[in-house]
């Protein structure tokens, strides 16, 4: 981070209860350019920016995850609230800018109240008085600032009404802090116990009381103005209007929460966003396929066939270019699940599905990382942290690279075209859908394994709790949803990127060198070929090809040898680079032809390295499709795995059990289908 | 004693007290159970768990056995 946000300008913290509108607002404040910083040593994240430069106000706007209470109840939730009262970075903020929702006074002033009692400097930031005004009521901001003891602004974060005067308000609030008033905030951890905070709600009950006020101009509640221009206000009426709920998300909860139907349509739309995933991003990840191969090709044709044109070429662009892949994927995902969120629908998912995943140690809200994990394990982990309690999250984290990635499907569906010619294209689907369903499955067991001896892998002693506000419907707001979207695509950019460039370049290596200008036979061969086959000698005396040797005595139980050695050891980087390195291996030079058809051809040909066994058989293609069901083959998940649980013993027992198992289940499955008699 | 999970659908009841012994009490507070309070169950998820309440003009979903340590007059 840079040093912007360090100097001395004031610091303003946005807090809010869930549902309250914080996200929106910060959004509306910042623009797009805040940056989002895990708190040291945590893994709990917080945003930081600048207020954008039009409202005329230079201060640091720290976004803080959504909470109830000032009380703690996690570990996680612990780290945050400190960050309030004393940043590691910046200190105690100056104000306290909180949203809350305005048909939900009684429940969302118990955290302005524990602010106050806390002695931090407050401002109201009063959102959603349109769902109130649908009630026919409205709240008298001064009788508010009067009995809550701070200044209250309605806004409209939808439209961006009324967060000019916001910021006026909380120019004006810092400014009047005297040297004499400053004073670091009391922590009030323990000193509220149940019954201390049962009579807050009864103070705030009586605050709201006193502060609703029938919509003036309204024509059903003239008789309630009258009463109250005289005086004789019949308080409860007020507030049994504003405990109503509305009506419309009630209408739409009998279908989509119903026991039956409301289970139907979720995994219709869960569905619906798995294909998604795939259909709508498959172009745009092709295009970025070829750019990336053209920019290569390009790149190696300008720089020359020498090492340092290979390296611009198959290290750099093409490192870069497996990166990026990924992200249409991750953008489509994150849309989809934005404005899911922001709908209020995502919560009554994570209801629904609550129960079964709780049978086998997960939470409701274990789901959408698990789905999320169909793309990508990379934002799947970082979407866990809306678990609160910690061994759960632990639980989602470690089963998420069992979830099928994308990156598995170019090697599916080569091995898959292997078993299966394409006139049989049907049947490739089948199995491939068979495949996904089997992963699952596996996923499920796991989790249920490891939840046996959970007290061994996850020592937490966090209560398992499922307590969810399900808000109404409400129209997503889209360009905040796209702004989110955007920031989890550079969030993965930034996490991932680094290290699958980095060991695309290390592997470059590995398999470039020391053998970097092998003589080959050019007899009757055009240029290209003459580079193919060069490439393929080259990697046949290469480092990687050493390495792959080395673990000969590995592969030979599965049947397999050390040139698919080289290829899983390639695939590290990226479990689709499989495919190019068998390619390479296999020493694939017919262009006349889809590369997939000429390194199926080639695999057909190959046998065993010193005898004329053949070396892919229906056997050890079907071992090979279960090694990658299972095997953790992904640099980049292990460095998010080690961030996201703050040690290295999570990660590694993913890298060892996951691939022990891959290995254990592919010797038994290649060994017993050949004693079936399969070839 | 009555509790909340006892309700059935679109039945009404009022919250006497929260049984403190349970783990997420405070939670429950925190988020609008308290005394007093009027509830309604709105939905059950299949197997019954978890339930959705009104609480204070909102929809709150909790697992069955949170539901259980609220007890209803």
């Amino acid at each position: 981070m840079t040093t912007e946000f360090t100097e001395k300008i004031p610091f303003i913290t946005l807090l809010g209860p869930p549902n309250s509108g914080k996200t929106t607002l910060f959004n509306y404040l910042s623009g797009k350019n805040y940056k989002t910083v895990n708190y040291p040593g945590a893994t709990v994240e917080y945003s930081i920016a600048r207020i954008l430069k039009k409202y005329n106000f230079e201060a640091n706007l720290l976004d803080s995850p959504g909470i109830i209470s000032l009380i703690p109840e996690s570990l996680d939730e612990k780290v945050s609230i400190e960050a309030i009262y004393n940043h590691p970075r910046f200190g105690t903020p100056d104000l306290v800018i909180i949203t809350v929702d305005a048909s939900q006074l009684s429940r969302h002033l118990l955290l302005v109240n524990q602010l106050i009692e806390a002695k931090f400097k407050v401002l109201i930031a009063l959102t959603m008085t349109d769902m109130l005004n649908k009630k026919g009521l409205d709240v008298s901001i001064t009788a508010l600032e009067r009995l809550i003891g701070c200044n209250v602004v309605k806004i409209d974060g939808r439209v961006g009404k009324g967060v000019d005067q916001l910021l006026k308000v909380a120019e004006q609030n810092i400014q009047d802090t005297h040297v004499e008033d400053s004073h670091e905030p009391i922590v009030i951890v323990g000193k509220n116990n149940n019954s201390t905070l049962i009579e807050l709600f009864k103070k705030i009950e009586q605050i709201e009381r006193n502060v609703l006020i029938p919509l003036e101009g309204k024509d059903q509640v003239d008789l309630v103005s009258a009463n109250k221009r005289l005086n004789i206000l019949n308080e409860t009426n007020n507030i049994n209007l504003t405990n109503q709920l509305d009506s419309t998300s009630l209408r739409i909860d009998k279908i989509l929460l119903h026991k039956i139907w409301g289970l139907a349509v979720f995994f219709i739309i869960m569905a619906g966003i798995f294909t998604s995933i795939f259909w709508l991003a498959a172009p745009i990840m092709n295009l970025i396929d070829d750019l990336f191969g053209y920019m290569a090709s390009q790149a190696f044709t300008y720089l020359g066939n020498n090492w340092y044109g290979d390296f611009i070429a198959n290290g750099i662009i093409t490192g870069t270019g497996s990166v990026l892949v990924f992200v249409p994927q991750i953008l489509i995902l994150f849309l989809i699940l934005g404005i899911l969120e922001d709908t209020g629908y995502l919560a009554r998912g994570a209801m629904l599905i609550d129960k079964p995943l709780s049978k086998i140690g997960l939470n409701g809200r274990s789901f959408v990382p698990m789905l999320s994990g169909f793309a990508c394990a990379i934002p799947a982990m970082l979407a866990a942290r809306t678990i609160p309690n910690r061994r759960e999250r632990l639980l989602t984290i470690f089963i998420i690279p069992l979830m099928s990635c994308s990156a598995r499907l170019p090697v599916y569906a080569l091995l898959i075209g292997f078993l299966f010619p394409t006139n049989e294209a049907w049947l490739a689907g089948i199995i491939l859908a068979a495949i996904y369903v089997f992963s699952t499955a596996s996923s499920i067991i796991v989790a249920a394994i490891l939840n046996k001896f959970k007290s061994k892998f996850f020592s937490s002693k966090d209560n398992s709790s499922f307590i969810l506000e399900l808000p109404s419907y409400r129209k997503p707001k889209l360009s905040v949803v796209a702004n989110n979207a955007y920031h989890s695509a550079k969030l993965y950019f930034r996490k991932a990127g680094p290290i699958i460039i980095g060991f695309s370049i290390i592997l470059w290596f590995l398999t470039y060198f020391p053998n970097s200008n092998p003589k080959v036979d050019t007899k009757g061969l055009n240029q290209d070929q003459i580079i193919q086959l060069q490439k393929s000698e080259r990697l046949s005396a290469s480092y990687a090809a050493d390495l792959g040797k080395s673990i000969q005595p590995l592969m030979r139980p599965l049947g397999l040898d050390w040139r698919v050695g080289v290829s899983l050891i390639s695939a590290f980087t990226a479990r689709e680079v499989f495919v190019s390195s068998l390619a390479l291996i296999f020493k694939v030079t017919d262009n006349t032809q889809p590369l997939q058809n000429s390194i199926i051809d080639a695999m057909r040909k190959a046998t065993i390295d010193g005898s004329n066994q053949k070396l892919f058989t229906t056997s050890t293609i079907i071992g090979l499709i279960i090694f990658f069901v299972f095997a953790l083959q992904c640099l980049s998940t292990i460095a998010v795995s080690k961030k996201e649980t703050g040690s290295w013993k999570i990660p590694m027992l993913q890298l060892l059990v996951f691939t022990s198992m891959a290995y254990a289940f592919t010797f038994i499955s290649v060994n017993g289908l050949r004693l079936l008699g399969l070839p | 004693m009555k509790s909340a999970a006892d309700l059935k659908k679109g039945e009404k009841g009022t919250i006497m007290l929260i049984d403190e012994t349970h783990p997420s009490a405070r939670r429950i507070l925190e988020v609008g159970f308290t005394p007093g309070q009027e509830i309604e169950l709105i939905t059950k998820s299949l197997f019954s768990d978890p339930i959705a309440f009104a609480v204070r003009g909102t929809l709150i979903a909790i697992r069955k056995n949170e539901a259980e340590c609220i007890k209803l007059l």
